[in-house]
């Protein structure tokens, strides 16, 4: 089903950039790990999912610029840092490893339950992305659950570590699941199966047993997402936009 | 190898010797010689170091980077030096020495790492001609150890050559789409190669006598230093001049008659400073590698138990 | 070394009917990892097929020349071993007087 009306067309437009930006701009903060990850082999596995995320958002920003019209470099690096529409989980920095690794779990196993969803899409650009994403979202999955497990189980620090930066964010994973311009439109269409808030509840069902199998003291109350959750981005984006964009921005025009 | 029972010390080291000098392979759990086991280990050790130090000066441009696809690549390469140190710590410690130990070693300054990764990265354009020359000067080195008589570094540099030639691919395609590019492009190109010819032409080191020169006797390595760099100097040259750089060096020429390249004498004691840490760079490289390493301490412990020595 | 960390040796598959060969090693505490860091060093290019990863201390290594490279001629063990060359070309001349064409050509 390809997309009928102008308001189906933006609203895609929306979910698309939201799907990227959140690859896009995870896959930036972990690439600083490459090089100085806490072991030299989980060195090459953090900076392989780092490429993958942004290999996903380049992928989606290619779809994205099929419909729009422009460059998918353009769409990546042309916007001021107000523009991008990454959920709130991605506005801080690596900080630490537990902090990292926390981030990843929770937004791993939320994009797990975004894509299982848009695997039915009734768009089928999107369906078959979706599809080739998932494949490699499985090692993702592997790879942060067993981490999630080592360092819950690593000792008491560890534990400690990551107890607090599960907390820390808890609230900002929400914003995965935040309200999207024209979701209405995209559900009545088929283009997105199921809503936001579905796919949230789906999500903690899966995530909240989880932490409760490895005997994690619960999370707080998992309150919906606030309206402004991929729209509101602070200093530490701002640093990172600026970063991303140097080089692009010295020579307008050129080419790389 | 192995030796007949009845022979001295002295004896089993002259036929070793004389195993490896005949082009003989070595295998981790062999005998060998004391002075053998620490020439490669200080070779190997080097090499590895220098891998994990390398990724430092190109690490910075990896948010940087000013396009999905370099970016992916940039990463890529990155993540692959990563992997070089991984792969060449792994052959270091087999012949007795702990990583941990390794590190806590290039961290105090007691070993070394080689000259090109004392040095700053100041824009896109060092990226660009880091991955092509300073990558094609190191692969000139790394093919000629591919037959080293000590097989598993043999072993392991095959495998990095494969993987360095796409880096160089890389690095060549940044610098060629900046010189088809603006005036300000091409500038910035030309200043990278101005700054790096120099730690270029010192990389290889200065010419050793072969009859001294106990990694050549020895067969660790293939190839002395100097023909190394005439062999680099062979491929490169014509290839930075066919962009329309020029290599700050007047004195560069083909000689003939010699059939070798002569050029400027590099700059032994800058290369002596830098490799002994007084290069631009090296304490802030050290101290940032010192700094993540205790920041990290905790995962290690936590994944992989403490280790007996101080990490 | 780390108390719990131990060394992996890693084989990998070009192609597929490949044989197994060597690649090189890994550190891990234990399989899960060390399947996770095999496949990062050895296919995360899509180079292999296929990976086998054994913890190196279950490698038993034989390389005692006496049992591999025993001094006493072995050559009727191996096809190189049997030269007929010589003996053919007698035995087709011979039999070439009745008009028989050769059944094969012998690669040599």
């Amino acid at each position: 089903m390809t997309v009928q009306d102008a308001a189906s067309q933006t609203a895609l437009a929306e979910l698309l950039l939201a799907m990227a930006d959140d690859e896009f701009v995870l896959g930036f903060w972990d690439s600083e790990w490459t090089g100085i990850a806490p072991i030299l082999e989980e060195d090459v596995a953090m900076s392989s999912v780092s490429q993958d995320e942004i290999g996903h958002a380049k992928a989606l920003y290619e779809l994205l610029a099929s419909l729009s019209g422009e460059a998918a470099d353009e769409i990546a690096f042309g916007r001021a840092p107000g523009a991008y529409r990454h959920a709130a989980l991605m506005n801080h920095p690596r900080t630490d490893w537990a902090f990292s690794i926390a981030r990843r779990y929770l937004y791993e196993t939320a994009d797990a339950v975004r894509l299982e969803s848009l695997a039915g899409s009734s768009h089928e650009p999107l369906a078959n992305l979706v599809r080739k994403m998932r494949r490699e979202e499985t090692y993702h999955l592997l790879h942060f659950d067993l981490w999630l497990r080592r360092l819950t189980e690593g000792g008491p620090e560890s534990r400690d570590r990551l107890i607090g930066a599960l907390r820390d964010l808890w609230t900002d994973a929400q914003a995965v699941f935040a309200p999207l311009d024209g979701e209405e439109a995209l559900v009545a269409g088929g283009i997105m199966p199921d809503r936001l808030e579905t796919l949230r509840r789906r999500w903690l069902d899966r995530v909240v047993p989880r932490f409760a199998e490895l005997g994690l003291p619960p999370m707080p109350a998992a309150p919906a997402p606030a309206p402004d959750g991929r729209r509101s981005h602070g200093p530490d984006f701002e640093w990172l936009h600026g970063e991303f964009t140097m080089v692009a921005a010295s020579e307008a025009g050129a080419s790389w | 190898m192995r030796y007949p029972v009845a022979v001295n010390e002295t004896e089993r080291a002259e036929a070793f010797y004389a195993h490896v000098a005949g082009g003989g392979k070595v295998e981790p759990d062999d005998w060998m010689p004391d002075d053998y086991r620490a020439a490669v280990l200080k070779f190997v050790e080097m090499h590895a170091n220098s891998e994990l130090m390398g990724v430092l000066p190109e690490r910075e441009w990896i948010l940087r980077a000013p396009t999905l696809r370099r970016k992916l690549a940039l990463t890529s390469k990155v993540q692959d030096e990563v992997g070089h140190a991984q792969l060449l710590y792994r052959v270091a410690e087999d012949l007795g020495k702990s990583r941990e130990q390794m590190l806590t070693d290039l961290l105090a300054g007691k070993t070394k790492f080689h000259n090109v990764f004392h040095y700053p990265t100041r824009s896109w354009a060092d990226v660009g001609i880091i991955a092509w020359l300073v990558d094609a000067a190191a692969i000139v080195s790394q093919q000629a150890l591919r037959d080293s008589s000590y097989a598993p570094y043999a072993r392991t540099m095959k495998k990095i050559c494969w993987e360095e030639s796409v880096h160089i691919m890389h690095g060549r395609d940044v610098v060629l789409t900046m010189m088809n590019g603006t005036d300000a492009q091409r500038a910035l190109v030309q200043d990278a190669l101005d700054r790096w010819w120099g730690p270029l032409m010192q990389m290889h080191g200065p010419p050793t006598k072969p009859e001294t020169d106990r990694d050549l006797i020895w067969k660790i390595k293939a190839k002395g230093n100097e023909q190394l760099r005439q062999e680099f100097l062979s491929i490169y040259v014509p290839r930075i001049r066919e962009l329309g750089l020029v290599i700050p060096d007047p004195a560069l020429a083909y000689d003939e008659a010699a059939g070798r390249w002569s050029y400027t004498e590099p700059d032994w004691d800058e290369l002596r400073s830098v490799v002994t840490g007084h290069g631009p760079m090296s304490q802030e490289r050290l101290e940032f590698r010192r700094t993540h390493r205790a920041q990290t301490q905790w995962v290690r412990d936590a994944i992989i138990g403490p280790v007996g020595a101080a990490a | 070394m780390g108390a719990k960390d131990k060394v992996w040796e890693v084989f990998r598959q070009e192609a597929e009917g490949d044989p197994m060969i060597h690649g090189g090693s890994v550190r891990a505490p234990d399989e899960e990892l060390a399947t996770h860091y095999a496949r990062e060093f050895y296919g995360r290019r899509q180079e292999s097929e296929r990976l086998w990863i054994v913890p190196r201390d279950t490698i038993i290594e034989l390389d005692d020349p006496d049992l591999l490279k025993p001094p006493f001629d072995r050559s009727f063990k191996r096809p190189g071993g049997f030269l007929i060359k010589h003996k053919l070309e007698a035995a087709r001349i011979r039999a070439g007087a009745t008009g028989a064409e050769p059944i094969e050509e012998l690669g040599e």
